[in-house]
């Protein structure tokens, strides 16, 4: 863990309310406890009052929820209900989208990641993200997955490094090594490294973007429907990994595949359409017996 | 339910409506290429193929197509031959026979001079009118072939019979030009076998979508053909000119290359040659791309990674597109009118170059654009979640994927300006010499600002372009100004298809570093 920290001004504990007011027109009285997960430890994340406006669509609206720490929590909903946009707010990545107005408050660790002076390279190395589709970029293999510590001077590959003998390639290789094992693709690629990554294959590819955002060893990995633009078998590794991850990582994950957030996930948060978090909890609890009834509509097919 | 399908769905055999209708297109093709070539004067009347004259040939040519195209569409339309006609051949195809029939109409009143000048022309607009609905009336077997048919032995005929010969002339007195038959013949008979070709073309397909499919495909494919034959004309052309004058006392063992290595002494006892042009020219575009390509790609990168699309970007696309546009001598009188007087009081090198950089950058900047915009966002998005800062993530990655793009924009732009004329006369002017200009051998410390100069560059200097125009026109050397023209010709082709190569190599590099290939 770098020793840089996140928030360079002074840290002011902020008093953390959980909203527990109803929003939304839904006809169904949505109880606070509904949306609280109980469980042990501090929340890696937590959440409250997060709104988020396009414009004049109000695509999140108050949001509160807390993340544990080394654990898979997936997000479902269906489409347009604001599970991505809750995502890329977590890493503060709707910062890129220019309509995107963000009010409320999203802890990392305990601090707030929306207050001013807020380290985005820090908040991004430690909270990384990976795509829909698989988008590694046009190099090598190995430059792909090294590319993060080299752009972050943590590896020194470069002409003068190397001229002054300061180059730490077998620091680069382990890297690349250690984050390939972990993504599950080493064995598969570690003979061809120096291969152009779009001649993998679209699994594989998802898997390098693992790797690429594990080397520069995040504490949280988001994910937006990481396995949607792949074939079952492929779906299956991804999986998997998903779930060794969580060993060491805090994982997110926004699926629209209910099958998969009940095989992967310890807790699942459902939002529904208008930008609602409806209900959270435990993964099997949601799925065996829901509080919400439009949850449970959802659940079994009856509302999508 | 078999019985709802007119045609069958699988068919092994080319029936012979299909043979005969590809027969029609190859003497088709065969008969348009010598056409066009009878034309350009390439061939003339007095040649003759398979022991008849040429035009002779042609008309038996067409006139062979005429009957093909008649007896695939007559068999179509009697059922002999398995095709899908729609119900009327189209607006378009009736259109244009109708324009043919008013103009054939037209033209035969004042061959036969009946009806005075304008008085033919109503009668011509009718018969245009009458085809027009007529064909519209006919089925699309019969309404494409039939009038292809006419259309084929009316020229066909005009020409066999003698009714037009290459001595034929006519001079109306109304107008200026004068047609004669060696040039009238070719041309039509080109229209004729395109026009007939084309029906046969439908006939094989069948008439219906798959024939309009086929003629399309032959039209289009004729067009793409004519692009790389006006290519080869005027590189054969150029190459077989001025081949001769560029090789003059070449010898290979030991090497000596006259033409390109001698500078032009005004001697008669030594071979002249352009080497201080091409030098020249090499500094010229050389310069021009170093000074306006880094410009234009920053400039690209400014406007299409930060700067937010408003009225800023707005103005510069319209500033940029404006520059494009701009005629070069406007750009050469600028620079004679602004930089002249402030490097150096004369003609220079350096201005050339500047000028020739201003002349660059609009279309680098935008190439550069389209193709920083075409690189993924997916790409930024990835280094942006990792943390990468944007200036990081376009040298890393939006640049390098860009790369292809923009060398094209730099090969297109190095292309135009290679050649350019126009503002090298007005500020850059070097007149025939003996040496080149030695810019890397000039560079001398000065003791006061800027500290370095650099002679050559300030002189004026020849390039191949400018003093290609000047040998033509003002004749500098009386002797052989022709036979010099076109060898320097020769050698500026060679020498802009040479950076063309080199573009497209770096091209290839950067594509292949970006895929795997």
């Amino acid at each position: 863990m770098s020793n840089t920290t996140l928030n360079e001004t002074e840290r002011t504990d902020e008093p953390q309310t959980p909203r527990t007011t109803t929003v939304g027109e839904s006809e169904e009285t949505i109880r606070p406890s509904w949306r609280q997960y109980d469980f042990e430890g501090d929340p890696k994340i937590s959440v409250s009052g997060l709104n988020v406006h396009y414009g004049d669509d109000h695509a999140l609206k108050d949001i509160g929820m807390e993340i544990p720490e080394e654990s898979v929590t997936a997000l479902i909903g269906p489409s347009g209900c604001g599970k991505s946009t809750f995502l890329r707010c977590l890493n503060r990545m709707n910062d890129r989208i220019r309509a995107a107005e963000i009010d409320g408050n999203v802890s990392y660790d305990g601090e707030n990641i929306y207050r001013d002076g807020v380290n985005l390279v820090e908040l991004r190395k430690r909270v990384g993200m990976v795509f829909q589709a698989p988008n590694p970029f046009p190099k090598s293999i190995r430059e792909n997955v090294s590319y993060g510590p080299r752009k972050h001077g943590d590896i020194r590959t470069g002409f003068f490094d190397r001229l002054t003998g300061r180059d730490d390639r077998q620091q680069r290789d382990r890297i690349v090594e250690e984050s390939l094992r972990k993504a599950a693709l080493w064995d598969e690629v570690k003979d061809r490294l120096d291969e152009n990554a779009l001649s993998l294959s679209g699994g594989q590819q998802q898997r390098l973007c693992i790797a690429r955002c594990l080397a520069v060893d995040p504490d949280v990995i988001l994910m937006d429907e990481p396995a949607s633009a792949l074939d079952p078998i492929a779906t299956a590794k991804i999986e998997d990994l998903i779930e060794q991850l969580a060993e060491e990582y805090t994982v997110v994950v926004v699926t629209h595949n209910m099958q998969q957030a009940a095989r992967i996930s310890d807790q699942t948060a459902v939002f529904l359409t208008g930008g609602e978090l409806v209900e959270y909890g435990d993964t099997d609890r949601i799925f065996e017996n829901p509080n919400s009834d439009r949850v449970e509509d959802y659940i079994t097919g009856k509302f999508g | 339910m078999s019985d709802e399908y007119a045609s069958t769905l699988v068919t092994d055999e080319t029936t012979l409506g299909e043979r005969v209708a590809s027969t029609v297109i190859g003497i088709g093709l065969l008969v348009f290429m010598l056409s066009v070539l009878a034309v350009a004067r390439v061939v003339t009347e007095e040649a003759s193929v398979l022991g008849i004259g040429l035009y002779d040939f042609l008309a038996v040519g067409l006139l062979t197509m005429g009957l093909g195209v008649g007896v695939v569409g007559v068999g179509s339309a009697l059922g002999a031959f398995d095709t899908t006609p729609d119900q009327t051949p189209g607006t378009v195809t009736a259109g244009v026979f109708g324009a043919i029939a008013a103009a054939a109409v037209w033209l035969a009143t004042l061959q036969l001079g009946v009806l005075g000048p304008l008085g033919g022309f109503p009668v011509g607009l009718l018969a245009g009118a009458v085809t027009f609905v007529g064909l519209g009336l006919l089925s699309e077997d019969i309404g494409s072939t039939l009038p292809a048919v006419v259309v084929a032995v009316a020229v066909s005929g005009a020409v066999l019979t003698n009714l037009l010969t290459p001595a034929w002339l006519w001079d109306p007195e109304w107008l200026s030009a004068a047609f004669s038959g060696s040039m009238t013949i070719p041309t039509l008979t080109a229209a004729a076998a395109l026009l007939t070709a084309w029906a046969g073309a439908k006939a094989y397909g069948g008439y219906g979508s798959e024939g309009r499919q086929a003629g399309a495909y032959l039209l289009v494919a004729l067009n793409a053909l004519g692009m790389l034959a006006v290519l080869l004309a005027v590189i054969l052309f150029i190459v077989t000119k001025g081949i001769g004058p560029a090789f003059e006392g070449f010898s290979l063992y030991p090497f000596d290359w006259p033409f390109v290595l001698n500078g032009y002494s005004f001697r008669p006892d030594v071979v002249n040659g352009v080497f201080p042009a091409i030098v020249g020219t090499l500094y010229l575009v050389v310069g021009a791309t170093v000074t306006g390509v880094p410009v234009a790609v920053a400039a690209a990168v400014f406007l299409t990674e930060y700067a937010e699309q408003g009225p800023f970007v707005g103005a510069v696309e319209i500033a940029t597109n404006g520059l494009w546009s701009t005629p070069s001598v406007v750009y050469g009188l600028f620079g004679y009118a602004f930089l002249v007087p402030r490097l150096g009081g004369t003609t220079s090198l350096l201005s050339g170059i500047l000028v020739l950089g201003f002349m660059l950058m609009p279309l680098c900047l935008i190439t550069s654009r389209e193709a920083i915009k075409s690189v993924p966002d997916e790409y930024r998005d990835a280094s942006a979640a990792l943390g990468v800062s944007q200036w990081e993530t376009i040298k890393s990655v939006v640049v390098p994927a860009a790369m292809p793009g923009i060398v094209t924009g730099v090969i297109l732009g190095v292309g135009r300006i290679a050649g350019e004329t126009a503002p090298i006369l007005l500020v850059m002017s070097g007149g025939l010499r003996d040496d080149a200009p030695n810019v890397l051998g000039s560079f001398e410390f000065t003791s006061a600002p800027p500290f370095v100069a650099n002679d050559a560059l300030l002189q004026s200097a020849p390039a191949l372009p400018y003093q290609l125009y000047a040998t033509i026109t003002s004749g500098v050397s009386a002797d052989n100004a022709v036979e010099y023209g076109w060898g320097t010709a020769f050698v500026l082709l060679v020498v802009v298809l040479s950076f063309y190569a080199v573009g497209i190599a770096t091209r290839m590099y950067f594509r292949r570093r970006l895929n795997y290939e």
